[in-house]
């Protein structure tokens, strides 16, 4: 029987050694799987029953804050900027989820990153929170300033400082309540989840940042980039012809000046009064696609810019246009798709841009060359006020080189000293720009209007770029864009500047 | 005259008063190790939870410390020569377990501290009553009729109770409890005594099947009855972990007083047809194997439990979030059969793996005893006894952990339950009883520890 009982000893080793193995892989191994599933609440559950860190715009303004209430969930988030700056804080919601920095920055919000973790150790026994404070890079009275200005028509509003990247204003339109999305009381924040869901516009996707256009002529300064960086462009050459369309290779459908007015010349001429024949020429016959495609992605087009926001959307610009089919002499290559290339290099066809990505092609232009990460935090305070994280300001991409960035950034300055853009002009500041009418068809004529800007004290590095779209416009007229884009972008710059 | 003469009867006198004194010694200093790690854990449970030590705790520890030495005194006074670890073991146990329930529900703490109670003089009871193993022996064909009876009463149609899908109740009145706790115990005896009687012809072999030689087929007899009960209990009682338990009982221990593998070959081919056939034509079986191959088919209904189970688990990780400073509430049965999770998720793989070495120290122990015992009857009862604990023990934690189909048994001495308390501590005062006879009645009680 010894013979049996030590047998049966080690049976009972056995199967307890397979729970423990087993212990090991539910509590340890796929802890972490477990924990992050979406049907698995507790971490929320944690985040609601703690207090929170406040989100604070850069001119000090409680953007979302904690309140304390004797319910199932001790803490209600409230946003007393409600709508304003819904697209930058996003909401805190038990039930839906959380968005926008709440979800970027909810380890700092809700005190567990390490730097905060460890603050609260030399108190152990104190009762002071760890949470964090987010302090951001937007500012509120810009981002009332482009709420104001772009008034009930659907578009978005990105401005940032090209020497940082740091985003100062980022306002999509139409909004939504945060307040109404994370109100604890789940059947609330339901029905306005499925009232805000059911709006045509969809006020949930960012605009800004999360949805891309067709970026129209505002897409030419990538052009007149990849023409100078190709070398076959020069501000004295070629001295396009002053015609009212341009018909490329491979087709007959030609690519038609605004109003069919006649338009040629050099490249601040043809930039200034935003001539497609011209661009389209240029693309055509002396880029080819790969000085195109690498501009393009010099300036961050087929990625997501790495902003600390959550799911950005790419730019897109296409990368296959086919076979060669022809080698004239002393031109580009024909490509089996040279009549779309045409058609790109005025940002149609299968060109798509967010206004994050337009503005950062102005903040290239700006800031030499260099496009800095977009950013919308500043720095991380403890609750005690004490700053335990600042942002580093980094490069994201090299579009340029500062040579011909400052070829572009004289170019855009003559846009608006004496082109499409004069509206953008300010007394007292440097302001280069590019105006925008992507056409959506013809008949009736709508567009999505543009302007893209740089601004700055004169002789000195500009401080604010911008980007400004107004969605779904009647008419596509060549000063569509800029008549309604344009003073947008100028009233967010003024507001952001101080100045005029 | 003689200095080579044989040591008299008196001579061991000194031996066992030796032996006495040193294992209640242990057991004394482990019996207090426990009260301190116990009464922390309440504090430190009621620290996370509300930030202030319990209004109860002086009551608390005076009651704690109180029950464990009423259940040293009497072992040290009618059981002296026992196994030293057993007793701290379990208290450890039904103390973790206490912890836990009074973090979850105060109300249930207070019915549990009453069982506990119970359990314990249930525990003294036992000890008083049956001095000799032996006279459990003589009674055994009164211990299967009782396990049977026992087992099949909730069946009746009046007392019986259907609770949570499963019945397995019997109310008289105003008290309920679940008489196939007891039922377990009843049968390990009466099986231990029934094999002491045929072990010999059960473990002959005298049939030939082809090369094989196996036992009569005459002989399998009493395992096919023992697997009907438990179908009978799968299909009626809908009780599959008890099933599972009784069957795994009868089995080891057939194995172990006959010595013949084949049984356990039989075992595990009926075990298989039973599984099999209950999985064929009882949806609550085939419930149970779909939950446990894939709970995530149905996360907000059949495999809610279980999920929430691994959630909490995962939660603790490796140290645990800390006791009170669990989420709580999500999973139901947690002062139950899922108070592991619980102790996982506030104790993290620390605090499930010091569960797990504690129930392998009691079935090591329970081993010990069975090995020592001097006397046939008493090393099969302490081997069923201990697979009792061990496999009941393992059903329900790998049915949480999903190692196996979740089966609804208690956690032996932590979860929340009369009836399973005060039947365990019967359990283990019949081992000590073992134990200490077998010391006492060894010729040379040094060699018999």
């Amino acid at each position: 029987m010894k013979k049996q009982i030590a047998f049966l000893g080690a049976a009972i080793l056995i199967c307890y050694t397979a729970l423990f193995v087993k212990f090991n892989q539910v509590q340890v191994f796929e802890a972490d799987s477990l924990n992050n599933r979406t049907d698995n609440t507790r971490s929320l559950q944690r985040d609601f029953n703690e207090p929170r860190g406040s989100i604070i715009t850069a001119d000090g303004v409680v953007a979302a804050y904690s309140e304390e209430r004797r319910a199932a969930l001790r803490y209600q988030r409230i946003y007393p900027e409600a709508q304003l700056l819904a697209g930058v804080t996003g909401y805190f919601s038990f039930s839906l989820g959380s968005n926008g920095v709440e979800r970027s920055y909810n380890d700092e919000l809700a005190g567990r990153t390490t730097a905060l973790k460890l603050r609260q150790l030399t108190g152990l026994f104190s009762d002071a929170s760890n949470a964090g404070d987010v302090v951001l890079s937007v500012r509120r009275d810009v981002q009332a300033t482009a709420r104001d200005a772009l008034g009930d028509r659907e578009g978005a509003v990105v401005a940032l400082d090209p020497r940082t990247g740091a985003i100062i204003a980022l306002w999509s339109s139409p909004s939504f309540d945060p307040n109404a999305l994370s109100s604890n009381d789940t059947e609330a924040a339901a029905n306005y989840k499925k009232f805000i869901d059911a709006v045509p516009q969809k006020p949930l996707l960012n605009r800004a940042y999360q949805d891309n256009f067709f970026p129209g002529s505002t897409f030419k300064v990538v052009t007149g980039s990849a023409g100078l960086i190709s070398g076959t462009v020069t501000p004295a050459v070629p001295d396009y012809p002053v015609v009212t369309s341009y018909t490329p290779p491979l087709t007959r459908q030609a690519i038609s000046n605004f109003d069919g007015t006649p338009c040629g010349g050099t490249l601040f001429v043809i930039l200034a009064r935003s001539c497609n024949s011209s661009f389209a020429q240029m693309a055509s016959e002396q880029l080819g696609p790969d000085p195109m495609i690498s501009t393009a992605e010099a300036y961050g087009f087929n990625d997501r810019p790495p902003i600390d926001l959550p799911d950005p959307a790419r730019s897109l610009y296409p990368t296959d246009f086919g076979k060669v089919v022809e080698r004239p002499p002393g031109r580009a290559p024909v490509y089996e798709d040279t009549p779309r290339l045409a058609q790109t290099a005025i940002g149609q066809n299968d060109v798509r841009a967010t206004p994050l990505q337009m503005a950062l092609v102005a903040a290239g232009v700006a800031n030499r060359g260099s496009i800095m990460v977009p950013h919308v935090m500043s720095e991380i305070r403890s609750r005690d006020g004490d700053v335990v994280d600042e942002y580093d300001p980094d490069e994201w991409r090299r579009a340029t080189s500062p040579e011909i960035a400052e070829t572009m950034r004289q170019a855009m300055l003559g846009v608006v000293s004496d082109g499409s853009a004069r509206n953008m002009a300010i007394p007292g500041l440097d302001v280069g720009a590019k105006t925008g009418t992507a056409q959506l068809g013809t008949t009736p004529p709508r567009s999505h209007g543009w302007m893209i800007a740089f601004a700055g004290p004169p002789g000195r590095p500009p401080e604010i770029a911008v980007a400004v779209l107004v969605e779904n416009l009647t008419g596509a007229s060549s000063d569509t864009g800029g008549a309604n884009a344009g003073p947008v972008a100028k009233a967010v710059i003024q507001t952001a500047l101080g100045a005029g | 005259m003689t200095a080579t003469a044989p040591p008299s009867p008196s001579a061991r006198t000194p031996d066992l008063r030796a032996i006495v004194t040193r294992r209640r010694t242990t057991e004394l200093g482990l019996l207090v190790l426990v009260a301190i790690v116990v009464v922390s854990a309440y504090a430190l449970a009621s620290l996370g939870r509300n930030a202030s030590l319990p209004a109860n705790i002086g009551p608390f520890l005076g009651v704690i410390l109180g029950l464990i030495l009423v259940a040293h005194l009497v072992v040290r006074r009618w059981a002296g020569a026992a196994d030293p670890l057993l007793l701290p073991l379990v208290a450890l146990l039904n103390g973790i377990g206490f912890v836990f329930i009074a973090r979850l529900d105060e109300q249930l703490a207070a019915l549990q501290a009453t069982w506990t109670g119970v359990g314990i003089a249930a525990f003294v009871v036992t000890l008083l009553v049956v001095r000799d193993i032996r006279v459990l022996q003589r009674y055994r064909y009164t211990f299967g009729l009782i396990g049977v009876v026992l087992l099949l009463l909730p069946l009746l149609p009046v007392f019986g109770r259907n609770i949570n899908g499963a019945r397995i109740w019997v109310a008289f009145g105003p008290v309920s409890f679940q008489p196939g706790e007891f039922a377990k115990i009843a049968l390990a005896i009466f099986f231990a005594g029934y094999l002491v009687e045929r072990r010999e012809v059960l473990g002959v072999a005298t049939f030939k099947v082809g090369p094989i030689n196996t036992p009569d087929p005459r002989q399998f007899g009493p395992i096919l009855a023992a697997w009907a009960v438990s179908l009978l209990v799968v299909i009626f009682e809908r009780d599959l972990g008890s099933a599972l338990l009784f069957f795994l009982l009868f089995v080891v221990v057939l194995w172990v007083a006959t010595g013949r593998a084949a049984y356990l070959a039989a075992g595990g081919v009926l075990f298989g047809l039973g599984a099999v056939a209950s999985w064929a034509f009882f949806s609550h079986v085939q419930q149970r194997v779909s939950i446990w191959i894939n709970p995530w088919a149905d996360p907000q209904g059949s495999g809610y439990q279980i999920i929430q189970g691994a959630y909490a688990l995962a939660w603790g990780g490796t140290t645990g979030v800390g006791p009170g400073l669990g989420i709580v509430g999500r999973i139901p049965f947690d002062e139950t059969d899922f108070i592991i999770a619980i102790i996982g998720e506030e104790l993290g793989l620390l605090g499930t793996t010091a569960v797990l070495v504690t129930f392998l120290l009691i079935a090591g122990s329970g081993l010990r005893i069975a090995r020592s015992a001097g006397a046939t009857f008493g090393t099969l009862l302490a081997v069923g006894l201990t697979a009792l604990i061990a496999f009941q023990a393992f059903i329900i934690m790998a049915g949480v952990t999903r190692l196996l189909p979740l089966t609804g048994v208690t956690l032996p001495f932590i979860s929340y339950g009369g009836s399973s308390l005060v039947a365990n501590y019967v359990l283990i005062a019949l081992l000590l009883r073992i134990s200490d006879q077998s010391v006492r009645r060894s010729p040379d009680p040094l060699a018999a520890l």
